[in-house]
């Protein structure tokens, strides 16, 4: 007790074995899967991130509490910086949704090298939006903006069978999917910190295409305010001999 | 409307319990409406205490007339041997009742009080007393307070047959010890307890009387309440659907109707959509500034 685990972790961590395992998160973001797998009793969280902001909130967050077990590692989840064989429990929290395809299949990889055959893997994300849902808008325009600042998307929606064929053409046997959240509660905050992702990349761009971008992002976050769409689910593996 | 068996006190509760505080604020007239409109939804169990304004004298007249269809619950805050007599008594004269299926220890909030109840010459021996005579048919508790106090309570009075405690998505949402009253409903469940929902409707403390002078408050409660038939409606649904033996509407009178319909038209709630509820309103104060993802 003592850290928030969110419900969506708990539900997703709940059938699989943490306690005493060596485990990955991969993509550690604010920390809240790594806030689940330590409450959960592993023996140790690798909380791997390329971001040195997420890696300092994570640190700042879960570090004094469980300085023994937490390593918060910096690093491209595409060269791993971990043993081959050395991870129990692997947890991909949010995380494909903020990988294009060519870099969800390096990753994949780098998943499967790093896991103990019969590891497991936790694999949540969101299900595509649906079309009409006003919050399609607002990531539409943030793909846009990544696309004409760092030449490709941002985000990307993977459907949870193509997530698990993905995973599946590397090793791992699907084992069950649930569904975390339906709807997914867009909050505002969550509206806002898109926002800041269109923003930090008008900024980079000239004014007279920057602005209007920038313009086009608030005005959706004011007319959405918040929204409730799509699924949230939560895909299981195991690793099997190939 | 949906019954449930409330424990193992022997009745079956629809799952919506009315809380009669709302009959404070109507005139006997209305009151009386008010009891014939939760009584035609098939509420048969009320909620009442002597403090609550002039809602035991109101209810009064209705609850004589359909005594064997309405299973009465009342409370007393009083701790001791003496207070808790008195109380009891005046509470079966003001409702016009020779007893009260249920009596509740009316919001327990600090250990000693637990102590003074459970001692010589405190509330429980009138309670018990009570029982023996027919007075009173089930024993039960209601509290805000600590979690743990609650199971402290279960505890220490093996007969207590009923809690009534805060529920709702804000409350499932925090994991620390003073909200986990998910421990008080495995406990209730494994025992046999009988569970009421309060608070199912609160949507956060009202503004700070600065902003909003207590006379400007547009409901009765003391907090501020969800007010849309759909919040209404999904508050009521994810109380009912975790455990909840029943749920006890809010006490402003303008809500109550709102309530019925939901809990008319109550069919479960998802596990998914309970989350999505949990975590959309973890983010109101999430300890986190900037939040993408869930
Ligand atoms: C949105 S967060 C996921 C939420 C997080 N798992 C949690 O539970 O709070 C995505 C994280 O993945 C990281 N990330 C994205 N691509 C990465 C890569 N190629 N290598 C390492 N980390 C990456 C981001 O920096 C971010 O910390």
């Amino acid at each position: 007790m003592g850290v928030d685990v969110p419900r969506t972790v708990r539900t997703a961590l709940a059938d699989r074995p943490v306690r005493g395992r060596v485990c990955l998160e991969a993509g550690a973001g604010v920390g809240n899967a790594t806030a689940g797998l330590l409450d959960a009793g592993a023996s140790r969280v690798y909380a791997v991130t390329n971001d040195p902001e997420h890696a300092a909130a994570v640190r700042e967050r879960l570090g004094r509490t469980h300085p023994d077990r937490l390593v918060v590692v910096e690093a491209d989840l595409r060269a791993t910086p971990l043993a081959t064989d050395s991870v129990d429990v692997v947890t991909a929290h949010g995380l494909c949704n903020v990988l294009d395809p060519p870099a969800l299949d390096r990753v994949a990889a780098e998943l499967s090298r790093v896991a103990r055959p019969d590891a497991h893997l936790v694999v949540d994300d969101y299900a595509p939006p649906p079309e009409e849902a006003a919050v399609s808008r607002l990531f539409a325009l943030e793909n846009a903006a990544a696309r004409l600042v760092d030449g490709r998307p941002l985000l990307t929606f993977y459907p949870a069978d193509l997530l698990a064929g993905v995973f599946a053409g590397h090793g791992w046997a699907f084992e069950r999917r649930e569904t975390l959240l339906d709807p997914v509660p867009w909050t505002e905050a969550h509206l806002k910190a898109h926002a800041n992702e269109v923003r930090d990349r008008a900024a980079a761009l000239p004014s007279a295409l920057g602005d209007p971008l920038e313009a086009m992002a608030d005005d959706l976050v004011d007319d959405i305010g918040s929204e409730r769409a799509g699924e949230m689910y939560s895909l299981a593996f195991r690793r099997t001999d190939e | 409307m949906e019954t449930r068996p409330l424990g193992d006190t022997g009745q079956e509760s629809a799952v919506m319990t009315f809380g009669a505080i709302a009959l404070n604020w109507l005139e006997q007239e209305g009151a009386n409406q008010m009891v014939e409109l939760v009584l035609d939804h098939g509420v048969n169990h009320f909620d009442v205490a002597p403090t609550y304004g002039d809602a035991e004298l109101k209810l009064g007249p209705k609850l004589r007339q359909h005594r064997d269809d309405i299973f009465l619950g009342c409370k007393t805050q009083e701790r001791d041997y003496e207070g808790a007599k008195r109380k009891l008594e005046r509470s079966l004269d003001r409702l016009g009742v020779d007893s009260i299926d249920l009596h509740q220890f009316h919001g327990l909030e600090y250990e000693e009080e637990l102590d003074t109840i459970t001692g010589d010459g405190g509330a429980l021996e009138v309670y018990r007393e009570a029982k023996a005579e027919g007075k009173i048919d089930h024993i039960g508790l209601t509290s805000h307070g600590d979690p743990d106090l609650i199971l402290d309570a279960i505890d220490r009075i093996d007969d207590l047959e009923t809690v009534m405690f805060p529920y709702n998505p804000v409350v499932a949402g925090k994991d620390d010890a003073e909200h986990d009253y998910e421990a008080v409903l495995e406990r209730c469940e494994a025992e046999g307890i009988g569970t009421l929902g309060i608070k199912a409707f609160a949507k956060g403390p009202w503004p700070s009387t600065d902003e909003l002078p207590e006379a400007d408050r547009p409901y009765a409660n003391w907090y501020e309440p969800v007010d849309s038939p759909d919040e209404i409606r999904e508050r009521f649904d994810f109380a009912a659907s975790r455990g909840l033996d029943t749920v006890v509407n809010p006490g402003d009178p303008k809500l109550v109707a709102m309530v019925l319909d939901a809990a008319s038209r109550y069919e479960g709630m998802d596990e998914a959509r309970q989350r999505a509820l949990i975590e959309e309103l973890r983010h109101e104060d999430s300890p986190v500034p900037e939040q993408l993802h869930h």
